[in-house]
């Protein structure tokens, strides 16, 4: 049995593991003693990996270019020669007909690591000429980057995932680590072992909420309410420490004034919160002499994320818990390599290292080193924006590489119209996806576990994963593909390896350049910024309280608590709020293709609801439910449970009957553009006929699989012998 | 001593990883794609209530109410546990009803013999069907060495000292500190 040195492809805790491989097949994954993960690993590290194997549980991995010449016209395999050339003259076309700005670019958080991030981005800007690239940061942590950016000047998490077990207070808001992250849920048992106390925020009555000193289950949607009022006690009970807050901080004097009115009195009226249970919080935050808050998606996929962002940061400005170690502000990354895309500049206002592409400076470095007169100045648009700039003739064309859009974005009937709209779309993954399914073109790339790179974990640690078996059919690299592409684009790009890669970028990201290769061999990891060959990296920001700011001080900053955006009515009287489960992943072309985890869940997953409400309309534990909003009706499962809060229900995202994100609503934040996941008004009905709902999602699921390995199977049997 | 698994509330997050490692460990080396919904059988499951998550499984009790019910002497005392003589079994359910703690259960599983190079089906076995301590694993309990927080511990006698021993010490510095 080979053994091949991986870091596991499903979360940003960047575990480090063991592919077992046999006769070329990958058949098992053992734990190594990474320094996040210490020989531990999840559900999904574990029995996570058969999707490499092409089981076709739920979708088949694609084996060759595709092309449809027309949209009704069934998919064809084509030649790579056929598929370069013939994207390469349509978005040649349409750059020269509607200019760089009507093309749209993805990079992926996902299995094909930072090289082709780098590679995607560097495509989009010089070669394409736009900033329009983006990433799924955009969906989930983008406020935290945004909004910390503002406060402290970085965007990540500014302590190490090992350092969690060793401070003395965490509070957690809005963050279910139990299923998102549960290696990082065992630091945070092993810091309440320690002798940590644990704050949770968090309307469901999550594991850590079970195991947690204070509970605060606050209402959904009051999330700025609660920060402000837990100011407000720092300031008036003087907790707050007076010395870093006068040598390390500004805006003090607007900051009080604007949380001066969130007494716990006032907050308790929007949160639901006893006003006791709020001062308690604070008092031990305070009395800590080490505290580190970590999020999650259930402060930021809100219409007010960057503000509550802003305003946890402040937390830890008034306690003087940043710059050391064991404290800190924890934007927890959910996709494994989240953080990396960010890292790489697939974002449309920022080039890799987060060098911003409204500065000249940066800008000419840049165009020196890829060999081009200039590179475009505006900022580009967001993921978000996507079906918007679609429909009203924007946008033409959009390159789609490892997302699934048509899946992951909210209110889906909005962005399915939005790819129609487009002239041409370009869908590059490993999957057939219900994305691909609206694609003109579709490229096969290697799959994680099939090739090389680095990623970046959630605590911005960079470790190399390496390759485990040779890719079957057709298929390249995304790397590879994108520089055929560019060069077939007039621009000739070429690299024989992901170093290659890798060296360049270091060379114009100063943060990264001393990450070296030979740094990240075996289980080294090395956290940026690192900027010298022998640096070791950092663990924690803001060494000496220095922040990346004009003057190098944070800034306090609060803000008036808005209400959520879409309003509870009497035809649609509950919440809905989308969450996550410990055993399926993003869009789930990855785990939904796992014997194990597709074993454990499967369609049409839960609609979580509190005994009361599923009483009051005569809902039994199991059985299925329409659940419908003002922008879809979808079936699901009913579990009843008292951890779920009277008034909401929780779905997960990644279910395609019972698809959440035909109820979500395109309200964003007006900086990061991100979403409110987290609040739609929803209806719940009881099925009279279960007899008819269960086999109406059996047929419906069928349905939807057949479709997308129909499509595969047609196209490859009519395949050239090229093939 | 008899041996067995437990499982600590305050560290078990629900996540399920035992229980595929244990019908792993059982599925004479199909590896996980032999794993499907109808037929996952795992001899340790996570219970979630209001208030607590946990695993629960076989407690390899010392004077157990299954082997005392079963009629066909089927369930025995071996290897420090409580094992199933799988040829005795005859599917009674007497040991799923006397087990006070919900872990027994009985299977069925397509019944075989070969003779003289041919296979001949038997129509079904019944198998009573609980945790074994993953007897005959080499690396022992197959879910204590998945779970992601150590929430899943081996207790043989030793281990079980220890624990008694510093639970004794915690009552007496309890004791010391009300009289105190
Ligand atoms: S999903 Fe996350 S916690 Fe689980 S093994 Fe992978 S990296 Fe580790
Ligand atoms: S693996 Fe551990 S944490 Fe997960 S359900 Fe089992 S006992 Fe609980
Ligand atoms: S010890 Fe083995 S048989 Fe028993 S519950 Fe654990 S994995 Fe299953």
């Amino acid at each position: 049995m080979e053994k091949h040195m991986a870091v596991c492809p499903y979360c940003g805790t960047g575990c480090k593991l063991n592919l077992l491989v046999e006769g070329g097949k990958v058949v098992g994954a053992e734990p190594l003693n990474g320094v996040t993960n210490e020989g531990e690993l999840c559900l999904k590290g574990y029995f996570g990996y058969d999707f490499i194997n092409d089981t076709k549980i739920l979708t088949p991995r694609l084996r060759n270019p595709m092309l449809r010449r027309s949209r009704d016209a069934a998919f064809e395999a084509v030649s790579w020669e056929e598929a370069i050339q013939y994207a390469a003259t349509k978005l040649s076309a349409i750059k020269a007909k509607y200019g760089p700005d009507s093309i749209m670019t993805t990079g992926s958080s996902r299995g094909t690591g930072n090289e082709t991030n780098y590679v995607m981005q560097k495509f989009t800007r010089a070669v394409l000429g736009t900033n329009n690239v983006d990433n799924c940061a955009r969906v989930c942590h983008g406020p935290s980057v945004a909004g910390l950016q503002v406060t402290l000047g970085n965007g990540a998490m500014s302590n190490s995932i090992p350092e969690i077990e060793h401070t003395k207070c965490v509070l957690v808001f809005g963050y279910n680590v139990a299923d998102s992250h549960p290696v990082i849920a065992k630091r945070i048992i092993k810091a309440k072992e320690r002798g940590a106390k644990i704050i949770v925020c968090d309307p469901r009555k999550i594991e850590t909420a079970r195991l947690a000193d204070l509970w605060l289950p606050l209402n959904n949607g009051s999330n700025m309410a609660l920060v402000n009022a837990f100011a407000n006690v720092l300031i008036n009970e003087g907790l707050y420490n007076k010395e870093y807050v006068a040598n390390h901080t500004e805006g003090f004097d607007e900051y009080k004034a604007i949380v001066d009115k969130y007494t716990p009195e006032y907050a308790e009226a929007i949160t639901g919160l006893p006003a006791e249970d709020i001062r308690e919080a604070m008092r031990i935050y305070a009395a800590a002499p080490s505290a580190t808050i970590l999020w999650g998606m259930g402060v930021t996929q809100w219409g007010q994320g960057v503000d509550v962002v802003k305003g946890l940061s402040g937390l830890a400005l008034l306690t003087g818990n940043l710059g050391r170690p064991n404290v800190g502000v924890g934007p927890v990354r959910g996709q494994n390599n989240v953080q990396g895309s960010c890292d790489m500049g697939v974002l449309p206002t920022e080039f890799p290292g987060y060098q911003k592409v409204t500065d000249p400076e940066v800008r000419a470095k840049f165009a020196k080193a890829w060999g081009v007169e200039s590179l475009p100045d505006q900022i580009g648009c967001r993921l978000t924006d996507v079906p918007h700039l679609a429909e009203t003739g924007k946008l033409k064309a959009m390159y789609v590489m490892g997302e699934d859009p048509a899946q992951t974005e909210p209110d889906l009937a909005l962005v399915r119209k939005g790819f129609e709209a487009m002239e041409f779309v370009i869908v590059q993954d490993i999957f057939m996806t219900k994305t691909a399914m609206f694609a003109d073109l579709i490229l096969p790339a290697t799959s994680w576990g099939e090739h090389e790179g680095v990623f970046s974990a959630a605590d911005r640690s960079f470790q190399r994963f390496t390759k485990a078996v040779d890719a079957k059919g057709d298929v390249k690299h995304d790397w590879e593909i994108i520089s055929l592409l560019a060069t077939a684009m007039g621009y000739p790009m070429h690299y024989n390896n992901t170093k290659e890669i890798w060296d360049e970028l270091r060379e114009l990201c100063p943060i990264f350049y001393g990450v070296t290769y030979e740094k990240m061999e075996g289980l080294g990891a090395v956290p940026w910024p690192c900027r010298d060959l022998d640096s070791a990296g950092s663990k924690y920001l803001y060494e000496g309280n220095v922040f990346q700011r004009p003057g190098g001080k944070g800034l306090l900053f609060a803000t008036e608590w808005r209400p959520p955006r879409d309003q509870l009515t009497e035809e649609f009287p509950l919440i809905l709020c989308t969450v996550r489960e410990v055993g399926h992943y993003s869009c789930r072309s990855m785990t939904g293709n796992c014997a194990a985890l597709q074993t454990l869940a499967d369609e049409p997953g839960y609609v979580t609801m509190n005994p009361k409400d599923a009483k009051a309309l005569g809902i039994r534990d199991q059985e299925l439910v329409w659940v419908s909003s003002r922008r879809g009706k979808v079936i699901s499962r009913a579990s009843v449970t008292d951890r779920t809060n009277k008034g909401a229900v929780y779905m997960t995202y990644q279910w395609w009957i019972g698809a959440c994100n035909e109820l979500t609503i395109h309200a964003v934040d007006p900086i990061a553009k991100t979403p409110e996941y987290k609040y739609a008004a929803v209806r719940v009905e009881a099925i009279a006929d279960q007899v008819w709902a269960e086999n109406h999602v059996q047929q419906e699921y069928a349905k939807l699989k057949g479709g997308l390995s129909n499509a595969v199977s047609r196209a490859v049997k009519k395949a050239p012998a090229y093939a | 001593m008899n041996r067995f698994v437990t499982a600590n509330p305050s560290k078990c997050i629900g996540c399920r990883t035992c229980e595929v490692a244990c019908a792993l460990a059982h599925s004479d080396g199909a590896g996980v794609e032999g794993l499907a919904p109808d037929t996952f059988k795992p001899r340790i499951r996570m219970v979630r209530t209001a208030d607590v998550s946990t695993a629960v499984m076989c407690h390899h009790c010392e004077d157990a109410p299954c082997v005392n019910a079963c009629p066909n002497n089927a369930i025995v005392y071996r290897q420090n546990s409580v094992q199933v003589e799988q040829e005795r079994c005859l599917g009674c359910k007497n040991c799923v009803l006397a087990c006070p703690f919900g872990v027994m259960d009985v299977v069925t599983v397509p019944a075989v013999r070969s003779f003289a190079g041919m296979t001949l089906s038997l129509g079904v076995k019944a198998q009573a069907h609980k945790c074994d301590l993953c007897v005959g694993r080499d690396a022992g309990p197959a879910c204590v060495s998945v779970c992601p927080t150590s929430a899943l511990t081996l207790m043989d006698r030793e281990a079980m000292d220890e624990t008694l021993r510093r639970r004794r010490e915690r009552a007496a510095q309890e004791a010391a500190e009300v009289a105190a």
